[in-house]
């Protein structure tokens, strides 16, 4: 990959090896390892992607499941319990292990090639939240082979559900498993998030100004602010019901003294700003996709941006709207209900300026346009019945009924699937070289904007007819069937486009027939644009110094003075870090260490009493500590290339 | 000590935007969720406060229970251990590596200290006769102000713990040769993070200890 | 709403409004539980601040939408030569952002308004000092004065309705009258619920150490107005729309009438509830039924729960020093059940001291079937006795009370219908038709329980079935 360039006199591209344990793989190595041990926040980007994806057609396949059981009156696909597990399960599965890591691929991939930085600030500390991000995968997954199956307490687990006095399986281990893996991906989302925040405030070109950020970019700080400000509320709310469940302790157990609103107002602090972490990410995409298909810069990048921070600021203000019908009282409410409205205000903003920038421009409506559009017209659905429930009168209606269930898979899949899955169709073309087959593509939109609305619309109306939430069963003569089947039949058209879509985002790669993408297939707008396809593993061979806003753009049409420049290529060519194990090893420990914390409790046969074994937890965390200690012996290292000039 | 490999290729830190180190705004980043962390243990022992009030239906008065002096004692050697830590900062900026030792070794004795004061304390609660403090009981009866005590102060304390183990590396660090002003920065991280933790102690010192448990 | 036809893209755009006129378009809005039917002045309220942010919305929709098509219509790109044209590149207009920000406060504010107005119609009943409220709800004074309080309780899966104003306890279904106000207080013993009655009034939960409160009051006019096959409404008479539930006129217009699973029920005092908040495996199976009752009715209701929970009234043995009037209960020994079995006997006629029951004098009768006495039996060996209350108040009971049993409309916490029937299948295996029902499953129940062991022992089961729907 390294081309020697006549300038470099004396390159040493291969660095020597230090450590004995676990040596450093090398500049070239290649295959497994070379995935296992990377350090490229490209590389960490496509992993976050493809096990998202995998999760994704996981939690597909159990909402699937969960249609079938209500297709009709009395239905056995399920029993109770286990749909009670698919339930928790899918909702679990598609907040903490599908949208939220598709969103950090996108951060990982192109947050730095929109700033112009060659890496994240700490790329060993990312690749380590990636592995924290499978390990909570795989333990949240275990749970499925162990005492009382998967939790069965909702992705919301209320106390006192949780408690060990209400479990409905002896021993049931479900809710444990939940607690950790939770934990475990919650330290993922705030190590990716303390790195992405320092990367943003501290790594952009020479000339980005924060206010010549591109959106996304925006949204991806906004979010990690978010993430590091919330996460802590739902930490802290499970180590206490880790435990109430393990040690006894009564942090929400009625019967002794705690009280479980405290788990609901903790939860809340934490899921609500958790709602805009899921849909933000999405709104930077579509943000980044309207302008570069109407041809025309954001309307209104300022008020964009800072509708952004308002919502994610006021997101922290409005927690108690889900808790509306907890008898909080009136002052309680009402104030919770106003703020609730006023976060709105922002949101539509974001729309107005979507279509302000339409407005004037040269609309063309390939695959990512589409999706965006679909992203708009299904937000706003979303947008709108989320204005219905932030009235409480409304909401004692329509809470934990069907309503609500549209109203939030509106936001979800329309909006934040949505908003994803127009980022793959507008940035794979950058990671793979290779355009997407845009028939395809089109056909997959179709497919899913129709399974979408047969799904979910119908739930608009089956919850006014008064369905509740969360009920493996309804009862003949209510007259749910109908809408249960249309919504039934649409999720699996929803399935299907989903499917033929993550096949075409996973063999895009692979697949020889697509034609190549150029540097910038789309005539896009921002920096990463002005890289190569697929980009170099150094993303810049010279530091760009940004002189506008859409610096691509500027570059193809902008005036003289707004062309982007380029820093001198200096004598010892292009610093890479090193390829590292310990960020792995790290990972494998604090997996021993969750899963030594799962299984320490074992009750003796003879006595009937507790017996504690902390010994493969302890392992696990010695483990997870020695990574982290010779992770900093180690240092960063690397080698160095040396591109061509303009080699990039 | 993520420089410690000092090594062919030269390791300036890069220019940053902002001119602030990377590993400076990860560690403020860091301090701000932390905050929150510390926030919602807070709130949740604040928010049981009136719970405390009572056992078994009886009112009566929960401090009962604490040494304010040896709290008030320990509290003070935390506060002097930051005293240290600012010395220690400061004698590495200054390449002053004989001082930087003792200073690192004074924060990480009045940390132990600290530490000690805290289980010879829990320790004393749990056992005291007649006043058992249990994580689930007081006096025998189902109670939630252990719950909230232990868990707030424990995990306190492991933040100090993991800051004396820090410190303990860094001791042990200075003795291999290779510490110079260049690893001042790091050890400011460091400095941050203990200091962020005796705040916390100040907090968390009314609230626990002297704050009245009433309705 | 959104047709769009490009040259190029012609069939890629879908179809919106079609979808929303055709799932607009063919639903009734009048099912059991439907929260767009409201028949009292709570859930009407909370209706109409509903149909007014819909209103609302759908402006929003067609306003926003519409601009959105005018844009995509008038802007796209119709030729691959136009998709390469630079338009000029504006950056914004902080006029038009502005005023659209102002345009949707205003928008909130009219949506604001009545919501807060809601909150404190659904907290509080209304003064009933204050004329001017009352006058603007349409609400009579004694209807407050009057109000009856129910003590609900939530236990999985069931529901305890108590009425502390009367000194009675009954389960699942919950009787009240429309003319006056029904408080709710919401408790729980175990994990969360939620009380939800659509018709009526919208839902609370019940959070467990906490008291909830939440209350409704129906509209007769509405309960005696429905909606039939046509669309039209009618009016139907009082003793229609509410029969009275004392004497089991209410469970035989029900089972009369119509299958239990008709869609649309002919009986407007019948109100379907359903716990609406995640509480553990049978949550769907928690449901209840309200009903609608008259004054007079519902004090007939009353009166023969009190009399039939109140212990001074259960027949007593046979006391040889006690004259008894005409239609006096007694239980005395009956040799023809079992060695040491009593049955209850009724007085045809005033009896003197000293007349031991003795069936050829004919001046006491059996009070009850041979069958009822043994289901009687059955029920306090079989165990049923020891979590569920018969003729008691039994608050701490574990399973549903089930005095005056055979007035129910339902069974199974309103989830079946409750006849002969269905009562042998759900005595037979509950488990088949309520899954994970504590009936079942609870502690203490297992394979050698004799409720375990019912569905070969159709005579026991049928003896049983006796007793329970003989209780009315």
């Amino acid at each position: 990959m390294a081309t020697e360039s006549l300038k470099y006199l004396n390159p040493d591209s291969e660095t020597e090896v230090k450590t004995k344990v676990f040596p450093r793989p090398g500049q070239n190595t290649k295959g497994i390892i070379n995935w296992l041990t990377t350090i490229d926040h490209k590389k960490i980007g496509i992993m976050y992607g493809m096990a998202a994806l995998f999760f994704l057609i996981l939690g597909g396949l159990e909402a699937l499941l969960i249609r079938s059981q209500l297709w009709n009156h009395n239905m056995d696909v399920l029993t109770n319990r286990e749909y009670n597990q698919m339930f928790t399960m899918h909702g679990t599965t598609m907040v903490f292990l599908v949208i939220m890591p598709l969103s950090a691929a996108f951060f990982n991939f192109i947050m730095p090639l929109q700033i112009g930085a060659r890496d994240v600030a700490f790329p060993r500390m990312n690749t380590l939240s990636l592995w924290c991000f499978i390990a909570g995968g795989i333990v949240l997954n275990l749970s499925w082979f162990f005492t009382g199956g998967s939790p069965a307490i909702g992705w919301f687990g209320y106390a006192p559900l949780t408690d060990t006095r209400f479990a409905e399986v002896l021993g049931d281990m479900g809710p444990d498993f939940w607690i950790f893996s939770l934990q475990i991906l919650g330290l993922a989302s705030l190590l990716a998030s303390f790195n992405f925040i320092t990367t943003i405030i501290n790594m952009r070109a020479p000339g980005m100004t924060m206010m010549r950020l591109p959106v996304f970019t925006w949204m991806t700080l906004i979010v990690s602010f978010l993430i590091i400000l919330a996460f802590p509320a739902i930490t802290i709310a499970l180590v206490e019901l880790m435990f109430d469940r393990t040690y006894g302790t009564n942090f929400y157990d009625f019967l002794e003294g705690g009280k479980p609103h405290l788990w609901q107002h903790l939860f809340w602090i934490f899921g609500h700003p958790e709602v805009y972490i899921l849909i933000l990410p999405a709104m930077g995409i579509v943000s980044e996709i309207i302008p570069v298909f109407s041809r025309k810069p954001l309307f209104g990048y300022g008020l964009i941006i800072f509708s952004g921070a308002i919502i994610g600021f006021m997101g922290f203000a409005v927690w108690s709207h889900h808790m509306f019908t907890t008898g909080m009282g009136i002052v309680a409410t009402s104030a919770f209900s106003i703020l609730t409205m006023l976060i709105a205000i922002p949101t539509g903003v974001k729309i107005f300026n979507w279509i302000g920038t339409m407005w004037g421009g040269r609309i063309r409506f390939e695959t990512p346009m589409l999706f965006a559009l679909g992203f708009i017209t299904m937000f706003m659905v979303g947008g709108f019945t989320g204005i219905m429930h932030s009235s409480v009168p409304i909401d004692a209606q329509h809470q934990d009924s069907y309503f609500v269930v549209a109203h939030f898979h509106y936001v979800l899949i329309g909006g934040a699937l949505f908003g994803l899955f127009a980022g793959f169709y507008f940035w794979l073309p950058k990671l793979t070289g290779k355009m997407l087959n845009e028939k395809l593509g089109k056909f997959v939109f179709t497919l899913m904007f129709i399974g979408f609305n047969l799904t979910f619309f119908p739930m608009h109306y089956l919850g006014m007819i008064g369905q509740p939430r969360r009920t493996h069963s309804y009862n003949e003569g209510h007259g749910f069937e109908t809408w249960n089947q249309i919504a039934t039949i649409g999720a699996f058209i929803l399935g299907v486009g989903i499917v033929i879509g993550v096949y075409q985002f996973v063999t895009a790669a692979f697949n020889k027939k697509l034609k190549p993408a150029g540097k910038n297939p789309w005539d896009a707008r921002t920096l990463e644009w002005t890289l190569s396809s697929p980009v170099k593993e150094y993303n810049f061979a010279r530091t760009p110094i940004i002189k506008a806003r859409d610096q691509a753009w500027e570059n193809n049409y902008g005036p003289e003075e707004n062309h982007s420049q380029k820093e001198p290529l200096d004598d010892h060519g292009v610093h890479m870090p090193d390829r590292s194990w310990y960020p792995l090893i790290t990972g494998l420990g604090f997996l021993g260490l969750v899963l030594g914390m799962l299984f320490h409790q074992s009750v003796d046969v003879n006595t009937g009493e507790i017996i504690r074994n902390y010994t493969p937890a302890i392992a696990g965390g010695v483990v997870a500590i020695l990574g982290i200690i010779m992770w900093a012996i180690e240092g960063p290292a690397g080698y160095h290339l040396f591109p061509k000039e303009d080699e990039e | 000590m993520s420089e410690a490999s000092a090594h062919a290729i030269d390791h300036h830190e890069p220019v940053t935007s902002t001119g602030i180190p990377n590993k400076k705004v990860l560690m403020w980043a860091f301090l701000g969720s932390d905050c929150m962390f510390f926030g919602t243990l807070i709130s949740t022992h604040l928010i049981y406060r009136k719970i405390s009030a009572t056992v078994g239906g009886n009112f009566l008065d929960i401090r009962d229970i604490f040494d304010i002096e040896l709290t008030s004692f320990s509290t003070f050697i935390l506060l002097a251990s930051s005293l240290f830590m600012a010395l220690a900062v400061s004698a590495i900026h200054k390449g002053n590596l004989n001082s930087t030792r003792w200073m690192l070794f004074g924060t990480i004795v009045f940390g132990a200290i600290f530490l000690a004061c805290q289980v010879y304390e829990f320790t004393h609660f749990v056992h005291a006769p007649g006043n058992e403090l249990t994580l689930s009981s007081y006096r025998g009866e189902p109670h939630v102000f252990g719950s909230t005590f232990y868990v707030l102060t424990g995990t306190h304390g492991t933040h100090v713990a993991i800051g004396v183990f820090w410190l303990i590396g860094w001791l042990i660090y200075s003795f291999t040769g290779k510490m110079s002003t260049a690893d001042a920065m790091d050890i400011e991280c460091c400095g941050l993070y203990w200091h962020f933790v005796d705040i916390v102690w100040i907090l968390i010192f009314p609230v626990v200890y002297l704050m009245e448990y009433a309705f | 709403m959104k047709i769009l036809f490009t040259k190029l893209q012609t069939k890629y755009f879908i179809i919106f409004p079609a979808l929303i006129l055709f799932f607009g378009g063919c639903s009734r809005i009048d099912h059991k539980q439907s929260a767009l039917d409201p028949k009292g002045l709570v859930s009407q309220n909370q209706y109409d601040i509903f149909m007014l942010s819909v209103w609302i919305t759908i402006f929003l929709f067609c306003a926003v939408g519409g601009c959105l098509l005018y844009v995509l219509w008038k802007y796209r790109a119709k030729t691959p030569e136009e998709a390469m044209e630079v338009p000029p590149q504006s950056h914004g207009n902080s006029k038009v952002e502005v005023s659209l920000i102002i345009a949707s406060t205003v928008i909130l504010v009219i949506l604001a308004i009545p919501t807060l107005q809601g909150v404190v119609l659904m907290n509080r009943v209304p003064d009933p000092n204050d004329a001017s409220t009352l006058e603007k709800l349409d609400l009579n004074r004694s209807a407050i004065d009057n109000a009856i309080t129910v003590n609900v309780t939530g236990k999985r899966f069931f529901w305890v309705f108590e009425y502390p104003q009367y000194g009675i306890v009954t389960a699942n279904e919950l009787v009240f009258p429309t003319s006056r106000a029904v408080r709710i207080n919401l408790r729980t013993e175990d994990v969360i619920h939620s009380f939800w009655l659509p018709k009526l009034a919208g839902k609370m939960d019940l959070m467990p150490g906490q008291e909830n409160f939440l209350w409704f009051i129906a509209d007769q006019d509405k309960i005696i107005t429905r909606t039939d096959d046509n669309g039209n409404k009618i009016k139907t008479s009082i003793d229609e729309a509410m029969p009275s539930v004392f004497n089991g006129q209410m469970r035989e217009r029900i089972f009369a009438k119509q299958k239990f699973t008709d869609e649309f029920e002919a009986v407007g005092g019948l109100f379907y509830g359903q716990c609406a908040e995640y509480c553990g495996n049978s949550h769907a199976y928690m449901s209840f039924r309200a009903l609608a009752q008259t004054d007079e009715d519902f004090d007939s209701w009353v009166k023969k729960f009190q009399n039939a929970q109140n212990p001074n009234l259960q027949p007593s043995s046979y006391n040889p020093e006690n004259e008894y009037n005409k239609g006096s209960l007694v239980s005395f020994p009956d040799k023809s059940l079992g060695d040491s079995d009593v049955r209850e006997f009724r007085a045809v006629k005033t009896i003197s001291k000293g007349q031991a029951p003795n069936l050829a004098k004919k001046e006491w009768v059996k009070a009850n079937s041979d069958d009822y006495e043994k289901g009687k039996k059955l029920f306090s060996s079989l165990q049923c006795v020891q979590c569920h209350a018969i003729n008691r108040t039994g608050l701490g009971s574990k399973g549903p009370n089930l005095t005056l049993f055979g007035i129910r409309t339902s069974l199974a916490a309103g989830w079946m219908r409750n006849d002969e029937e269905n009562l042998v299948k759900w005595l037979k295996n509950s488990n088949d038709v309520k899954f994970g029902n504590l009936m079942w499953n609870g502690e203490g129940v297992d394979d050698t329980h004799p409720l375990r062991n019912l569905e070969n022992e159709d005579e026991k089961v049928n003896q049983l079935v006796t007793y329970l729907l003989g209780l009315k």
